[in-house]
């Protein structure tokens, strides 16, 4: 501990190559933790079975983009365990343009049964009477208010890009979910059927609501031994595993992050290796001087690995201060975007930040360790010599 | 007769460059006896430094042995080396050496962090130390705040914090003005005189090598002359002299 106030003195030594050193490790160590929280937001149980939601999504079994006979609702609902049953058509589309800030879920829906269903929607402006009174009303997230400044009564238009149809519509309403993820629009379903007769018979997705979560764990497979001899075969799962299946459709992503943050740590641990070595190279002389003085070999090497340490931990302590900082703002951010559902799992999970604070840890003491082994090592009689 | 304080028996120390030896000392001996001030001197590569590392105890001899107050140094290990440096060896460099981040006041402290002291103690024998080299009053600056004469004060002091009995010192005034060196040498002188210590120093200077009571010549790793000053001190030009005589 008497040797702590020189290790000190040696990390400020050179601040600027310090500050730089810190910095290298706190901006992966941000990109760590984001990762890590998403890996972490990823494995979440599902929030609404914790809360009581108990929804489950019946979708053809080849994909989203076949569709499935609406008739099944019924058959599903009429079946033990299903409280609420109702049919979801994606309706895309665009909104002014096509660009990517102007992307926000849109789907036909049956109002009355769709408020059944998501009975934890909470209509705060508006009313569901305007909406369900009004074919060509809709109801808007909160998040998309936020986004758009929309008032109740105001006119959207969406032109259809699957379907070749240009809906107009009024709010009549705007919704908020207790997770904050209310950020979609719902219309009338009867309003794409008008248009479209053809589409009249089919649904992209039936979403159910169960009486308990035994119901809906058992459903599932009810569900799907149902229709799996008709030619439209269904894959059921519960709404956390949908709203992932979004996710998965990027690749492996677990895989991917955990590859991306193996190749940053690996990258910290070059560059602060690199300094630490460098910093040793430029005190062989004095570090001769001390042992000349009588420090044993161990002690030169807790001292350079002291240094290295406490670079890490000062940087490891900042990295997570910045991203605990900043992390709330970026979930607020995601939630009014289509990764809103998985953004609402998102927190300040203890586990990610003591993984980044152990990474931080862990390059402190892999780039230190050869420096001051190498320090340690050298012969005091060559050390003094690099006088000259 | 009584013990002396150094001995060095047959010292051999050779240095290996790939498959080549290249013999430093050769079969070297050497008596210095407590409270001696000796002066090393010789030509570049004649061994001095290399001896006096190996009194010092930061080299061991290839063959041969090397007793510091009746302690066999050369049978020592790495760690008890190091030890035993911290408790009985004072060092002093060319070019001080002292920690640039370090005060005056926390140079001269490290060699007494390893020794069992409280904080109290340590500032005792810190505070002392400067006041002996006469720099009390600049223990809170830092050597690039301090002249090169200074920063070698602050270096004798850091060599005379743990008392040690011997002070081995390599060119000690080489890189000081005249002034400052002599300056050097005089605190020298009063460490050897009023406080006993045994003094080696490795010196290219005549001026520095008059201050001791002996002069050890050396050339190619052999002693060539040793010359004990029959009135206490070495004569200038006795040491220009011998200087003149083994540079031939």
């Amino acid at each position: 501990m008497r040797f702590l106030p020189l290790v000190f003195k040696n990390v400020l030594r050179k601040k600027t190559r310090t500050l730089l050193t810190m910095g290298s490790i706190v901006l992966p160590l941000l990109v760590i933790c984001l990762m890590g929280t998403f890996l972490r937001a990823l494995d979440r149980p599902d929030p609404a079975a914790t809360r009581g939601m108990f929804r489950i999504v019946t979708r053809h079994k080849v994909g989203l983009g076949s569709l499935i006979p609406v008739t099944y609702a019924e058959k599903i609902r009429q079946l033990d365990g299903a409280r609420a049953v109702t049919k979801f058509v994606w309706f895309g589309g665009r909104y002014r343009d096509q660009s990517s800030k102007n992307f926000f879920p849109r789907f036909a829906v049956e109002p009355e049964t769709f408020l059944q269903v998501f009975d934890d929607a909470k209509i705060v402006r508006g009313s569901a009477e305007e909406w369900l009174s009004d074919r060509a009303g809709c109801v808007v997230g909160a998040n998309l208010v936020k986004r758009y400044g929309w008032a109740v009564g105001d006119k959207i238009v969406l032109v259809g890009d699957i379907y070749p149809i240009k809906v107009e519509l009024t709010v009549r309403g705007v919704f908020d979910v207790p997770d904050g993820t209310a950020s979609a629009l719902f219309f009338h379903r009867k309003y794409l059927e008008e248009a479209l007769p053809a589409f009249a018979g089919t649904t992209g997705t039936i979403w159910t609501k169960c009486r308990d979560a035994a119901s809906a764990t058992a459903l599932i497979d009810v569900i799907d031994r149902l229709f799996e001899n008709s030619s439209y075969p269904t894959k059921t799962e519960s709404e956390k595993a949908f709203q992932m299946g979004f996710v998965s459709m990027l690749g492996n992503v677990k895989l991917l992050l955990t590859a991306i943050g193996a190749v940053i740590v690996g990258v910290v641990v070059l560059i602060a290796a690199n300094t630490m070595a460098m910093t040793a190279r430029e005190r062989v002389t004095e570090i001769a001087v001390l042992r000349t003085l009588g420090f044993q070999r161990s002690t030169i090497l807790g001292m350079v690995l002291g240094e290295s340490l406490v670079i890490a931990l000062l940087a490891g302590g900042l990295g997570l201060a910045l991203f605990a900082a900043v992390e709330p703002g970026l979930q607020r951010g995601l939630l009014s975007t289509p990764m809103g559902a998985f953004a609402a799992s998102m927190r300040l999970f203890p586990e990610v930040l003591a993984v980044g604070f152990a990474v931080a840890v862990g390059v402190g003491l892999v780039a230190g360790v050869v420096p001051a082994a190498r320090s340690a090592q050298r012969s005091i009689v060559d050390g003094l010599r690099q006088i000259a | 007769m009584a013990e002396p304080f150094i001995r060095v028996e047959n010292v051999v120390k050779k240095y290996f460059r790939d498959t080549q030896a290249l013999t430093v000392l050769d079969g070297l001996n050497l008596d210095v006896t407590g409270g001696d001030f000796v002066a090393l001197m010789g030509p570049s590569g004649s061994g001095k430094t290399t001896l006096l590392n190996l009194i010092a105890g930061i080299d061991r001899p290839t063959t041969g042995k090397i007793t510091v107050g009746g302690v066999n140094v050369s049978a020592m290990s790495e760690s008890q080396l190091a030890k035993w440096r911290s408790n009985n060896i004072g060092f002093i460099f060319q070019l001080y050496n002292l920690v640039p981040v370090l005060t005056a006041y926390e140079n001269v402290e490290l060699p007494l962090l390893l020794q069992p002291l409280s904080r109290a103690q340590r500032k005792k024998q810190v505070e002392l130390s400067l006041s002996v080299v006469d720099l009390a009053d600049r223990k809170s600056h830092y050597p690039r705040q301090l002249s090169g004469g200074q920063e070698q004060r602050v270096a004798i002091a850091r060599a005379i914090a743990t008392d040690p009995k011997l002070l081995v010192a390599d060119e000690p005034t080489g890189d000081l003005d005249a002034k400052s060196g002599e300056e050097i040498l005089v605190l020298m002188e009063r460490l050897n005189a009023e406080f006993g210590k045994t003094i080696v120093m490795v010196t290219h200077d005549p001026r520095a090598a008059a201050r001791a009571h002996r002069l050890v010549h050396l050339d190619k790793g052999v002693l060539k002359e040793d010359i004990t000053a029959a009135t206490g001190k070495i004569s200038v030009g006795v040491a220009a002299a011998a200087a003149a005589a083994v540079s031939k």
